[in-house]
């Protein structure tokens, strides 16, 4: 008898479920890519929080400076002087 | 990147350095800020990855990254978050940056 019923649900299961797919995989609208390509599927998460100190880092920048030689930045010499936003495009020709 | 070079006037009145961080080399981010008339610095994390990697959105298999945008107070802390496609728009790290200046301008 559980057996039985048991099969039922089974079978009314999969029959729901099959139900369920039928009038979804809706063509996808390939819109005309005007501006940015979409994103990568999977993209990883920062494990950062807010509330948390940023870590430091110094790095080589598009600037020139006086002397002809490219400017490195580090954060912390903001520290106390000015906040900072650090926008993320982590390869700057894909995706806008 | 250029939506922040159009609102770099706000986060300058916010007391505020905007910088773009990629993975890309200084040569070709110079050519990329030259194409799309970027006056703000553009960081390199060409060598090491490592920045990206600290900030969580490098992945190293894939070879790419996430946007993001990190805004830092004055102290080093960070006070807001953008990921994924919300992190193209500057309007959320331009308003954080806004209470932040005028937080410290009332005391």
């Amino acid at each position: 008898m559980i057996k039985i019923v048991f099969s039922l649900v089974v079978i009314l299961f999969a029959a729901a479920s099959l139900a369920a797919q039928q009038p979804s995989a809706p063509a996808p609208t390939q819109t005309p890519a005007v501006k940015a390509p979409a994103a990568p599927p999977v993209a990883p998460h920062t494990n950062l929080k807010v509330g948390q100190a940023a870590p430091d880092f110094t790095l080589p920048s598009t600037i020139v400076g006086a002397d002809g030689r490219g400017v490195r930045y580090k954060l912390s010499d903001f520290k106390g002087k000015k906040n900072v936003v650090l926008a993320f495009y982590v390869f700057a020709f894909t995706g806008g | 990147m250029k939506a922040y070079q159009a609102d770099i006037a706000k986060f300058e009145a916010s007391d505020t350095q905007v910088f773009g961080v990629s993975a890309d080399s200084v040569y070709a981010n110079r050519e990329f800020a030259k194409q799309n008339g970027i006056t703000f610095p553009i960081l390199s994390d060409f060598a090491k990855r490592s920045v990206v990697k600290d900030y969580g959105i490098f992945n190293e298999e894939g070879g790419y990254g996430n946007r993001a945008t990190f805004v830092i107070d004055k102290d080093g802390i960070i006070q807001h978050i953008d990921e994924g496609s919300v992190a193209i728009d500057p309007a959320g790290a331009a308003d954080a940056c806004n209470i932040l200046t005028h937080k410290k301008a009332t005391p």
